[in-house]
């Protein structure tokens, strides 16, 4: 899958395609207002994340030209100002998602992951991983085609550490994933342990292997 | 507070006094010296007329005592008498009674002693005319000229009524537009032609005045919110490398602990960069949309929203939240509004402590376990710190205040029997 990382700053890029590296991305950068407007007419990209502060340029002008040249590439904008104009206009134009900065590099890759699934599944979104089936559209998990009982937070996990198998995701950005912008003004992320435990133990009882494992005093990975 | 033209009308009004009073004695020193001269030269005319007369008349030696005789009676005011030699005329002034009136007045009258020869006899002519008495003259003086100072003061009234309505129009103007304005709004203001020359500088000096202060104020806002911005990119690298460094799988439980810890120091500085940029943004009058809020259902909506954090915290909520209260506002404030003063509840509480959220239509109150008052000059303050305990940004109640201002709303608080209470007045 091909990602196309519009971002003026080396050091954010890198991290991003480092922590994309082990998955099948392949990852290509544009640093400029110019490079990005060469790069998005020239090919085509699953997945654009675009930083809106450019040197060059606006990228809401790139999201325009993109749809004006009507590419079907997925675009996640990634904007230090988080500004709620900024946000309803890039969505308006036809962004996909927006990721204000800072953001925890697994949110965004659970992001990327869910647009790619949209625009590539259209309207029958199936994620299949051994004995676990997820229908996004019932939003309902079955283990070994038996229905479990998910609440809405744990089912958002769940999707959350696929997105981001194999990777170790902080409990700081588990909880940011739940309450969203709250989740920096809170002083205890105990609980995302109980939705965890919760989810843990209705796949466990459903016969579904245990992939979810706790690194202590870090956080929790999704191993395959 | 005495108004400005009041002060030069009794300056006004006193000076003409005075002058009119000293006009008095003067009117009645000129009025009666015309009087009298005019009298004298009357009475002489008189005793020259009648010298002349007699002449003539008393060519026979047998009437001229007859005659003069005659004209004493006939003529009331003239006394004619032999008299042994001439001597030099005197004038004089008198009051006495008027003779032969009925009524006992007393009048003034001015005198002529005169002595001629008739025939060759010695004569002592004297003739009194009557004069205006001098009370009278000085009583009528003052009656003229107190009616016209009433007249003058009046007069100067209404002329004050109507330049202070004319006159200082602008002014007023000028004052109402500026008690209108307010610094935050960042509305510069355009004050109406003046034309009179001082009120015009005046507005020109308010608006270059209003113009310089706004560009600063702006400046100073648009500074904190640009190096808001700029934080925001090398914290988004941080944390990218923090999460990529979580990924080693050579990672000690020390290392790991250590980039929990920066993760968190992290999420801290995060926050207060956001909290920053709201605070200026509040201040840059944006978030100027205002809609009708239900109260009621968005307070339950955030108090939902930190259910799982409060029972990680072992904290009870409990809610009394009458339905159907609204407001006027901008959503996206009142729910931060909100957001941090439940958010504060739930932070600065006691283990197993509680929280009491009661709504009623004119005010909405949190309460709070505790244990000790919070340092109440602190507690609205930017990174004003109210108690020592928990790391927080210093700003959450900051915001609060901000937001509430901003809605006409007041925040108050108040420390009562081991519970902190806040109150958010929502009338005006």
């Amino acid at each position: 899958m091909k990602l196309l990382i519009i971002e003026d700053e080396p050091a954010l890029s890198k991290s991003i395609a480092a922590y994309l590296a082990g998955e099948s991305y392949l990852c290509e950068f544009a640093d400029t207002f110019a490079k990005a407007l060469e790069k998005i007419a020239l090919y085509s990209y699953d997945c654009i994340l675009l930083d809106l502060m450019l040197p060059g340029g606006s990228g809401l002008k790139i999201l325009e030209e993109l749809k004006r040249q009507n590419k079907a590439d997925g675009v996640i904008i990634i904007s230090a100002k988080n500004a709620l104009e900024d946000k309803i206009q890039g969505l308006q134009i036809g962004a996909d998602d927006y990721l204000a900065k800072p953001f925890h590099l697994s949110e965004l890759t659970a992001r990327i992951h869910a647009v790619i699934r949209r625009k590539q599944f259209g309207h029958s979104n199936l994620i299949k991983q051994n004995e676990l089936e997820i229908d996004l559209l019932a939003k309902s998990v079955q283990v070994k085609e038996m229905p479990v009982l998910l609440t809405k937070k744990e089912l958002d996990l769940l999707l959350y550490f696929i997105g981001n198998k194999n990777r170790v995701i902080s409990k700081a950005a588990l909880a940011e994933h739940l309450s969203g912008d709250l989740a920096d003004m809170l002083d205890s992320h105990d609980f995302v342990y109980a939705h965890i435990k919760n989810l843990k133990k209705k796949l466990h009882e459903a016969g579904c292997d245990s992939y979810l494992k706790t690194i202590y005093g870090v956080g929790y990975k999704w191993e395959l | 507070m005495k108004q400005l033209l009041n002060k030069p009308l009794r300056a006004f009004a006193g000076y003409a006094f005075l002058i009119l009073l000293c006009s008095i004695p003067a009117y009645y020193y000129f009025m009666d010296y015309i009087w009298i001269s005019e009298l004298n030269e009357h009475n002489r005319i008189i005793a020259e007329k009648t010298k002349y007369n007699l002449n003539a008349i008393a060519n026979q030696d047998s009437t001229l005592a007859q005659t003069i005789g005659l004209w004493n009676k006939l003529q009331p005011n003239t006394d004619l008498q032999p008299t042994p030699t001439i001597q030099p005329d005197s004038i004089y002034n008198l009051y006495k009674q008027k003779p032969h009136a009925p009524n006992q007045d007393i009048d003034r009258f001015q005198g002529l002693v005169t002595y001629f020869s008739i025939q060759g006899q010695p004569f002592r002519f004297r003739v009194e005319t009557n004069v205006e008495e001098s009370y009278e003259t000085i009583l009528t003086i003052t009656g003229v000229t107190l009616v016209f100072f009433i007249f003058l003061v009046l007069g100067f009234i209404l002329i004050n009524k109507r330049i202070s309505a004319r006159l200082w129009q602008p002014f007023y103007a000028t004052l109402q537009k500026l008690r209108a304005f307010s610094l935050d709004k960042q509305q510069s203001i355009t004050f109406d032609p003046a034309n009179i020359a001082e009120f015009e500088e005046l507005n020109q000096a308010l608006s270059s005045l209003i113009e310089s202060n706004l560009g600063v104020y702006k400046q100073q806002k648009e500074f904190t919110e640009n190096a808001s911005h700029e934080l925001q990119t090398p914290i988004a690298i941080v944390q990218s490398k923090l999460d990529l460094l979580l990924q080693n799988q050579n990672l000690t439980q020390e290392q790991s602990s250590y980039i929990d810890e920066a993760n968190q120091a992290l999420a801290r500085v995060s926050r207060i960069n956001k909290n920053l940029l709201l605070l200026s943004k509040l201040e840059n009058v944006q978030y100027a949309r205002q809609e009708s809020i239900n109260l009621s259902e968005l307070l339950s909506d955030t108090v939902l929203l930190f259910a799982d954090y409060a029972e990680g915290k072992n904290i009870a909520i409990n809610t009394i939240l009458e339905p159907g209260v609204s407001a006027t506002g901008n959503k996206v404030l009142v729910e931060i509004l909100l957001t941090n003063l439940i958010l504060n509840a739930i932070k600065h509480n006691v283990d197993h402590g509680s929280i009491q959220i009661k709504l009623s239509p004119d005010r909405l109150v949190i309460a709070n376990s505790g244990t000790t008052a919070l340092l109440f000059d602190q507690l609205f303050r930017r990174f004003g710190r109210a108690s020592t305990h928990t790391p927080s940004t210093g700003l959450g109640l900051a915001i609060v205040k901000e937001i509430a201002t901003k809605h006409n709303w007041t925040i108050c608080y108040e420390f009562q029997g081991n519970w902190h209470y806040f109150s958010l007045i929502l009338t005006p």
